[in-house]
């Protein structure tokens, strides 16, 4: 028998608290419809990047932007400051976290937003995912240690990489700085081994795009010992890389080259790391008879850091870029000089890239960008040297 | 009525709750960075030795304004500091992990950060300062209206002087390379003053002793001490030092230790 008498006194003792939750949800709803909508972003117009000098390329850092009009407006401010070309990083691990399964969401953000503003996208390839690296109780590793045994897999990523993007795409940077333990997962250097990496990610992307050039190299400007064991000497990391046979495995060379605290006009030496430096690689391309290759300068730069012994100051750091732009020009080897780094999402998080950026955080634009925008389209440096 | 004491009662009890449980109290978190550098009599400090002199990797140790600085803050907590070497990019990361107790390495406060950092008082101003002659009545960037102003090529003073200019009815510019040549246009009588930073001010003024900075800085750049929030017992005795060697003149005293120009000729060889 159910008394009635009993459910109703339930009832009646459950309304209040039944009305406070109704009427907590209808607050949390009316403070959810409150909150701004996440900012909407659609594309422009198709733009076309308007420059007298297309050598001027930017080094850009979207990789971890997580807002998408950052992301728009970062490329909008490349394409208006005269840059023809950016060099931008994507991580293996963002597309391929799962063996076999491609997700390309946030490289196509990226990419539709680059064509979209008539840049040219110089991608550059790394980053192990952690389906390549040894389990964590096995072997500590970094997420820069890729053995051979993976070599495929990521050729077979960076095939597909080219595939997609072709037709916005230059070139495919294969890994980065491989001259450092660093960035070889700490372990000794490997010219022979990276040669070897190199050859099959070229072969998957010359036969899924031919269009895209297939760009090795990127190595840092060291003068560290052959033995060193934490670096190689970029000259001898390149020779070895030649004499595995690397010759023919790329379509252009990708090369860093930074000035420090000299002008781009020093004379260039082996034991010496500044920007003339890349003179000595390209000598070692003609050595090796690699003259007809092109030289793609993929990171460069000064920085006005004014608590850095590398650094200059910030009119020298104008004057220096401009006319490293210019000698530049004059190389009939070398295509585009890329500067390192257009902007970063957090200036104060790491203080010495931002330093050598030409957009603050928040967008502020530098005199640097101002400088480099006049350069590269024709207009009358508001930062010329007195 | 029954409603209203069971309001106050629930009230009272979590302010209670607050007081006995916040940090510092009988039953609130406790300071762990705290607690080992009381038994082991330790303090470990993140430097950057990249930019003398604020700090500078030399065969014998790490030395410089910074590395002083936390020496002293060291030796007024009877403890034994372990300067550590990081990267640049690795200052926060060695914080948060819990590998230093505290960073010291030209920082500037970070809102972004601010929720679990906690930011010192400035131990240094290495923003733009106004340099003028000994006798010029020039304190500040508003009196500058009808003068001339010397900056630095594209340097923040260069960046301020545009904005001044649109705020005076005249304000002439001349922008040269460095900021050396700005201060000796001043000492050339072709500016009444020059907008640069205070490193290269006080090295500049200490060598012509007819210029002198002013006061404040006119755009400043305050360098601070990185701690993390939860160590308050920590951030307490830092604080409370750092103001101690400001009041009794030991903070100055590095740092006319280290902005000389005798210190710098020194490393220079």
């Amino acid at each position: 028998m159910v008394n009635l008498a009993a459910v109703r006194l339930l009832l009646l003792r459950l309304r209040r608290p039944a009305a406070l939750i109704a009427r907590l949800l209808i607050l949390g709803a009316v403070l959810r419809a409150l909150a701004p909508a996440p900012f909407r972003v659609t594309l422009d117009p198709p733009q076309t990047v308007e420059t007298e000098h297309p050598v001027v390329c930017m080094h850009t850092r979207l990789t971890d932007e997580v807002e998408e009009w950052k992301i728009q407006h970062t490329l909008q401010l490349v394409r208006e400051m005269g840059a023809s070309t950016i060099v931008e990083y994507f991580p293996w691990p963002y597309v391929e976290a799962q063996r076999g399964t491609y997700d390309w969401s946030h490289p196509d953000r990226i990419i539709q937003h680059a064509a979209n503003q008539g840049l040219q996208v110089i991608a550059r390839l790394g980053l192990a995912p952690d389906w390549t690296r040894p389990p964590v109780d096995e072997k500590v590793t970094t997420f820069t240690y890729l053995t051979d045994d993976y070599y495929d897999e990521f050729a077979a990523f960076a095939g597909a990489f080219a595939a997609r993007y072709q037709d916005e795409l230059l070139g495919i940077i294969i890994w980065n700085e491989p001259n450092l333990s660093f960035e070889w997962g700490g372990r000794p250097v490997d010219p022979e081994s990276y040669t070897d990496l190199l050859r099959q990610s070229s072969d998957a992307i010359h036969a899924s795009a031919p269009g895209v050039l297939v760009m090795g190299g990127a190595l840092a400007p060291t003068i560290e010992p052959e033995d060193s064991g934490s670096s190689m000497n970029d000259i001898r990391y390149l020779e070895r890389m030649y004499e595995a046979g690397a010759a023919g495995t790329f379509d252009a060379l990708a090369v860093h080259t930074y000035g420090f605290t000299l002008p781009p006009d020093d004379p260039p030496f082996p034991d010496t790391i500044n920007f003339r430096r890349i003179e000595l690689i390209r000598d070692v391309m003609v050595q090796h008879g690699d003259a007809n290759t092109p030289v793609y300068i993929t990171e460069s730069g000064w920085n006005d850091d004014p608590r850095w012994t590398n650094a200059v100051r910030p009119g020298q750091r104008i004057t220096y870029t401009l006319q490293a732009f210019e000698m530049v020009e004059d190389w009939p080897w070398a295509e585009r000089m890329c500067l390192w780094i257009f902007r970063q999402p957090n200036d104060l998080m790491n203080r010495r890239d931002s330093y050598f950026s030409l957009v603050s955080s928040d967008f502020y634009l530098k005199p640097m960008y101002e400088a480099v925008q006049a350069y590269a389209r024709g207009w009358p440096n508001p930062y010329a040297a007195p | 009525m029954l409603g209203i004491v069971l309001l106050v009662v629930v009230a009272l009890t979590a302010l209670a709750l607050y007081r006995l449980t916040r940090p510092g109290a009988r039953f609130g978190p406790i300071d762990l960075a705290w607690h080992r550098i009381q038994i082991n009599r330790d303090l470990y400090v993140g430097i950057d030795p990249s930019y003398p002199p604020f700090a500078e990797w030399t065969p014998e140790r790490i030395e410089g304004i910074e590395a002083d600085i936390a020496r002293e803050i060291a030796r007024r907590l009877d403890v034994e500091p372990q300067l550590l070497i990081m990267g640049y990019d690795g200052l926060y990361d060695s914080l948060y992990t819990g590998y230093v107790d505290f960073v010291i390495a030209g920082l500037r406060y970070s809102a972004t950060q601010d929720d679990w950092v906690h930011y010192s008082q400035p131990y240094y101003d290495a923003g733009q300062i106004l340099v003028t002659p000994l006798d010029a009545p020039l304190d500040d960037m508003s009196q500058l209206d009808g003068k001339t102003l010397a900056v630095e090529l594209a340097s923040a003073g260069d960046l301020a002087a545009q904005r001044w200019q649109r705020r005076l009815h005249v304000l002439n510019v001349n922008r040269f390379m460095l900021p050396d040549d700005a201060m000796q246009a001043v000492l050339n009588g072709e500016a009444d003053a020059a907008l640069v930073d205070t490193v290269s001010a006080r090295l500049y003024t200490q060598a012509h002793p007819d210029l002198r900075m002013v006061a404040h800085t006119s755009v400043p750049d305050e360098y601070v001490i990185a701690m993390r929030d939860a160590n308050y017992r920590l951030t307490d005795a830092v604080e409370g030092i750092l103001f101690d060697m400001k009041a009794d003149g030991t903070l100055d005293a590095i740092l006319d230790r280290w902005l000389t120009l005798d210190t710098l000729d020194d490393e220079e060889h």
